[in-house]
């Protein structure tokens, strides 16, 4: 379309530039309108689209909420990444103290908490329910203990393996232990689930684009006679596209809509499920849905999906319709 | 209007529609074409419209050689011509108004002008009171009328009519001739292609007579001498349907 003639509008004929743009506004109206009348004409087969793009949008979607979820609950657990240092049997306060000292000048540690062998074995004895066994003890068996908290940028898994690397040369140091299993299978398998949610986003959102482009020819071939009246009467391809175009972009926005209620749903019917789970581990949870820019993200992916659906197969199927 | 210089046409199959084909018809000018079924009558109005593309020589309609409009300025091209034929092409999922406002519509006039101009053309083909209807609803010779009033409410220059009275009976067919003769009488071309020999007889207009993909006679003159003439006993009995009218 050139921009001199809005609708490719010849220029022998009388209307004009301001004209012709109002006329064309108002046929978006037009269209759009008839568009969305259009899929009231037909409710269940265009329902069914519409359903079978919201579920394909809700799977990728519903992996994503999922995946946030999981970051969040792996960051209100940061503290498992903490360090523990036992320190030689028989090191003296001021000797803990000192050690205490020189490893918070380290930038990488954000915290540390001494444990003093007295304190270690009180509450031992006042949890473990073997207080009269260890009232039995000649001597504390338990070392001076350093709990080091790395700062947020030390708390990646390889991050903290080298800090531990670090702490376990120093002296007096008897042993050192991160307990980093849990953390490193953890991240392993955000990490996979947001490889795998980006490719299945990827997968259904080719597929949305074919069950777009699929309708959408359909809906061109039994139009075909239509299409070659107004292409004798001299339509552009931009005319005759306009309404196919505004199909693909109901169907969007209607699947975004439905694919949201969907993710909603789910999630509240895996609140209390997720409640009780959470409750065992005696943490407060609670599972976060869509907010609101996510939600407007979700249904601009799926009517630009639409759009860009229909706009692919309209505009290589109505270049076939030739007026006969 | 409509100028043919050594045109040829030759369909992918092999069939030579158009042989060298030549004639000029001018500006404000009225005229027949005929022939039998398949003597190039449609292939030729379809090169004006550019729903085919010449095999050879020149198509030059109102100035503008069709030979060198890519595809995306055929529209405009068609914008230019009012095409009228036997099976009216109306959409039948829109009321009457809709259809003829089709061409101001892809040609973005305003709203208020659309009215204005539909309601004209309409009020010229004796319709006005039938705008609401849908296509359905009216009888062949109304939808006719529809879809004339369609190809001239843009007011083009030219106008092309493919057998506009095919599935009409005569009276009826001498209806829309006289509307035909009216618009020519404002300035309007036309050329119409129609194998109905009474129809033609009695409007005494220049004919084209085509055989076998060549013009066999071009006359200027009222009285075209059938019964004399070969190529149009050729076309009398060649078409059992066309008898029936001839009658």
């Amino acid at each position: 379309m050139s921009s001199a003639h809005p609708i490719g509008a010849s220029k022998t004929q009388g209307a004009s530039f301001s004209a012709r743009l109002k006329m064309l506004l108002r046929l978006h109206k037009m269209e759009g309108k008839r568009g969305f009348k259009e899929l009231f004409d037909n409710p269940f087969s265009n329902f069914m689209t519409v359903l079978v793009i919201a579920i394909a949008l809700a799977l990728p979607a519903g992996l994503q909420v999922m995946l946030d979820n999981g970051k969040n609950l792996s960051q209100s657990w940061d503290g498992a990444s903490r360090i523990s240092l036992y320190l030689k049997m028989g090191l003296s306060h001021s000797e803990t103290n000192q050690l205490a000292d020189k490893i918070r000048q380290n930038l990488a540690v954000d915290q540390v908490d001494i444990i003093l062998p007295d304190k270690a074995l009180a509450d031992f004895s006042a949890h473990s329910g073997f207080a009269d066994a260890i009232a039995e003890l000649d001597n504390n068996p338990l070392p001076p203990t350093l709990v080091i908290q790395p700062s947020k940028n030390y708390s990646t898994p390889t991050a903290s393996e080298e800090l531990l690397a670090t702490f376990r040369k120093l002296p007096n140091v008897e042993q050192a232990q991160l307990d980093l299993d849990w953390v490193r299978k953890l991240y392993a398998l955000l990490q996979l689930a947001e490889k795998a949610a980006s490719a299945l986003g990827f997968a259904l959102g080719l597929a949305v684009l074919l069950i777009v482009g699929n309708t959408i020819r359909l809906s061109v071939q039994n139009r075909r006679e239509e299409i070659e009246v107004v292409k004798l009467v001299g339509a552009t391809d931009a005319f005759i596209r306009r309404p196919f175009l505004y199909t693909g972009f109901w169907y969007g926005l209607f699947a975004g809509l439905l694919c949201w209620i969907i993710l909603e749903v789910s999630l509240i019917w895996l609140q209390d499920p997720i409640a009780n789970l959470a409750g065992l581990y005696q943490s407060q949870f609670t599972v976060n849905g869509l907010n609101l820019t996510q939600s407007l993200q979700l249904i601009g992916i799926s009517c630009s999906l639409g759009l860009l659906g229909s706009w692919l197969s309209v505009g290589r199927h109505i270049r076939h319709i030739e007026p006969r | 209007m409509i100028q043919f210089a050594q045109v040829s046409k030759r369909y992918p199959n092999g069939q030579d529609a158009l042989r060298s084909v030549n004639f000029e018809i001018a500006s404000g000018e009225m005229a027949f074409l005929t022939g039998h079924s398949g003597a190039g009558k449609s292939t030729l109005l379809k090169l004006i419209c550019l729903m085919e593309r010449a095999t050879s020589g020149q198509v030059i309609i109102n100035g503008k050689n069709l030979n060198k409009v890519k595809r995306r300025k055929i529209p405009s091209v068609r914008r230019d011509i009012g095409m009228i034929f036997q099976d009216h092409r109306l959409l039948f999922d829109r009321s009457v108004f809709d259809n003829v406002a089709l061409p101001l519509m892809i040609a973005g006039y305003e709203h208020r002008e659309i009215g204005r101009r539909v309601r004209a053309a309409l009020d010229k083909v004796g319709l006005l009171s039938k705008e609401k209807s849908t296509p359905v609803m009216l009888s062949g010779g109304e939808q006719q009328r529809v879809g004339i009033a369609r190809a001239v409410v843009n007011k083009p220059p030219l106008l092309l009519a493919d057998e506009p009275t095919g599935n009409l009976d005569p009276e009826l067919s001498a209806e829309i001739m006289k509307l035909f003769e009216q618009f020519n009488q404002v300035g309007v071309s036309l050329l119409i292609a129609s194998h109905d020999l009474s129809l033609l007889a009695q409007m005494h207009y220049r004919t084209l007579v085509m055989k076998e993909g060549r013009l066999v006679q071009d006359q200027t003159d009222q009285a075209l001498n059938f019964v004399n003439d070969e190529s149009n006993l050729d076309i009398m009995s060649s078409d059992g349907y066309q008898d029936e009218h001839y009658e």
